[in-house]
């Protein structure tokens, strides 16, 4: 591997406004003991892996090596977090794991924390079966790494497997521009009216608010569908007029699904959901390093829910709307502005959003980032698998994950909110709505 | 309008608010393989309507029409109004 030169790793980058979101996200799951803001992304082999070659090839990475040696300083008066970067010498750390169970996460990577006080932000494990399978699990704090820069991470540690020489330099957030102070104020205004109206209460959750503490399990469950079903879910994707990818056809059927449920207990309502909008140049390496997702905010009333067509319709509009308006750009200068205040009182204002209920549920796509990845280290993927930082409330998200042409949605629960007959509820109604012939 | 000042046209609100600088199109480059995505999509769509004072219908919002800047501008070809 090619030695890369640590002195040139940079000693200070400034949170972006989505990290210092999940900064807020990470105070409240330590508050509520809700499980840590922990993203795991695990991919499946049919033969072994090698834990020397693995082991050189993470630790021959520039990105690894910073996220492993850095660490919070914490805003002060009108001035920004950062990360600092300080050469401690402190290596990424393989762990290798034997699982009895073909497929089965051992309960003690899942139960691994990696907070803001931890000496590495981001984990790895190599997990063996006993007929000769493995897997490999990344693990980090999610106010490091969006979900393309967890895209972008793996193609560099297979372009690091191939002896590729990295730039590492993109992977990093650019300097921002300085906008006009008055404009920044202008626009804050505009997108906290905008938010107050989109998210108004009453919104239907799946969890009831106030707010509980949690037993901090994250418990999951995954739905798998063959390449002939995937095919069949995108023909109704387009059908139902989801005419730009299926996503909004997904969002329709979860929002269904939730609605399915609130019925049932007599607490239907609107639903509210943020979705997550990647705020990077289309085609760019980087940054790889630092969440630079934005959101679209969709509101859909009972009477949008009578049928997929009309929900999908409904999502339709309200996205048109706010791409039009520029929503995602305007919300990314609004948490940019949200980051010069005190974490205490950015926590206040957020956890008063729609009186406490974030979200009806939460909706994570990696659309095709992962469809075409066929190898990681060299060796062919049998299958990936995404395990989300859970946020409570609402305890529940959606994760698409389309890999090799067929579809896989991961449901992440919280238990307290979820229970075992709701989950089995939420598995039939959901292929009820995708396979449906529309 | 000829279509080549309209792939150009398009081409040009693409490389600078959607596309990362080193990334390189042409009339025929597959847009979606250099990473537009649906909400990509939207925008140039948005910019279509608002630049050519054209309105894209539903049933012309099919992949093959947003597939590369010539298919783009052949289906605004089609919805100008034909000069007399």
């Amino acid at each position: 591997m090619t030695p890369f030169n640590k002195a040139e790793l940079p000693e200070k980058v400034i949170l972006s406004g989505a990290d210092c979101f999940h900064l807020v996200l990470d105070k409240h799951a330590r508050k509520h003991n809700t499980g840590g803001n922990v993203m795991r992304k695990i991919f499946y082999f049919n033969t072994p892996l090698s834990f020397e070659k693995i082991n050189s090839i993470l630790t021959s990475s520039p990105v690894i090596y910073w996220l492993c040696n850095i660490k919070l300083v914490q805003a002060s008066f009108l001035k920004r977090p950062y990360w600092k970067y300080g050469d401690k010498g402190r290596e990424i750390i393989l762990l290798q794991h034997h699982a009895e169970n073909e497929n089965l996460i051992p309960e003690i990577i899942l139960n691994r924390d990696i907070t803001i006080k931890s000496d590495r932000y981001i984990e790895a494990d190599l997990v063996h079966y006993p007929s000769g399978s493995c897997a490999f699990i990344l693990s980090w704090n999610h106010i490091l790494l969006d979900a393309k820069g967890t895209t972008l991470l793996f193609e560099h540690l297979n372009q690091l497997s191939e002896n590729k020489i990295p730039d590492f330099k993109v992977f990093f957030p650019d300097t921002e521009k300085k906008t006009n102070v008055l404009a920044y104020i202008r626009n804050m205004y505009k997108v906290k009216s905008f938010i107050q109206t989109s998210s108004k209460a009453p919104v239907s959750s799946v969890a009831s608010s106030p707010i509980k503490t949690s037993d901090g399990r994250t418990l999951t469950t995954i739905i798998s569908f063959s390449e002939t079903e995937t095919k069949q879910i995108n023909d109704n994707a387009f059908n139902t007029g989801s005419r730009f990818g299926p996503t909004l056809f997904l969002l329709a059927c979860c929002s269904h699904v939730i609605h399915f449920i609130n019925r049932q207990k007599n607490k239907a309502g609107t639903i509210w959901l943020p979705v997550p909008y990647d705020g990077r140049l289309r085609g760019a390496a980087g940054p790889l390093i630092s969440n630079c997702v934005s959101f679209l905010f969709y509101r859909i009333p009972q009477n949008e829910l009578s049928n997929v067509h009309q929900t999908v319709r409904c999502l339709n509009t309200q996205m048109m709307a706010q791409i039009k308006d520029g929503i995602p750009r305007k919300y990314t200068m609004f948490l940019n502005m949200m980051r010069h205040m005190p974490l205490w009182l950015y926590y206040f204002l957020i956890s008063r959003t729609g009186k406490g209920v974030f979200a009806s549920f939460l909706y994570t796509s990696t659309g095709d980032n992962f469809n075409l990845l066929k190898s990681l280290f060299g060796v062919p993927i049998k299958n990936i698998n995404m395990i989300p930082a859970l946020t409570y409330p609402p305890g529940l998200t959606f994760v698409f994950l389309k890999h090799a042409d067929t579809l896989h949605i991961n449901i992440a629960y919280s238990p307290q909110i979820i229970s075992t007959n709701d989950l089995v509820l939420i598995e039939n109604k959901l292929k009820e709505f995708l396979l449906h012939n529309y | 309008m000829d279509i080549h000042i309209i792939i150009e046209e398009i081409k040009k609100y693409i490389k600078n608010n959607i596309l990362a600088e080193a990334v390189h199109i042409d009339a025929s480059t597959d847009l979606k393989q250099v990473g537009i995505d649906s909400f990509s999509t939207i925008e140039i769509i948005l910019f279509i309507e608002r630049r050519f004072g054209v309105s894209i219908p539903d049933e012309k919002l099919i992949p093959d029409n947003f597939k590369t800047l010539e298919a783009l501008a052949a289906t605004v070809m089609e919805l100008m109004p034909k000069a007399s």
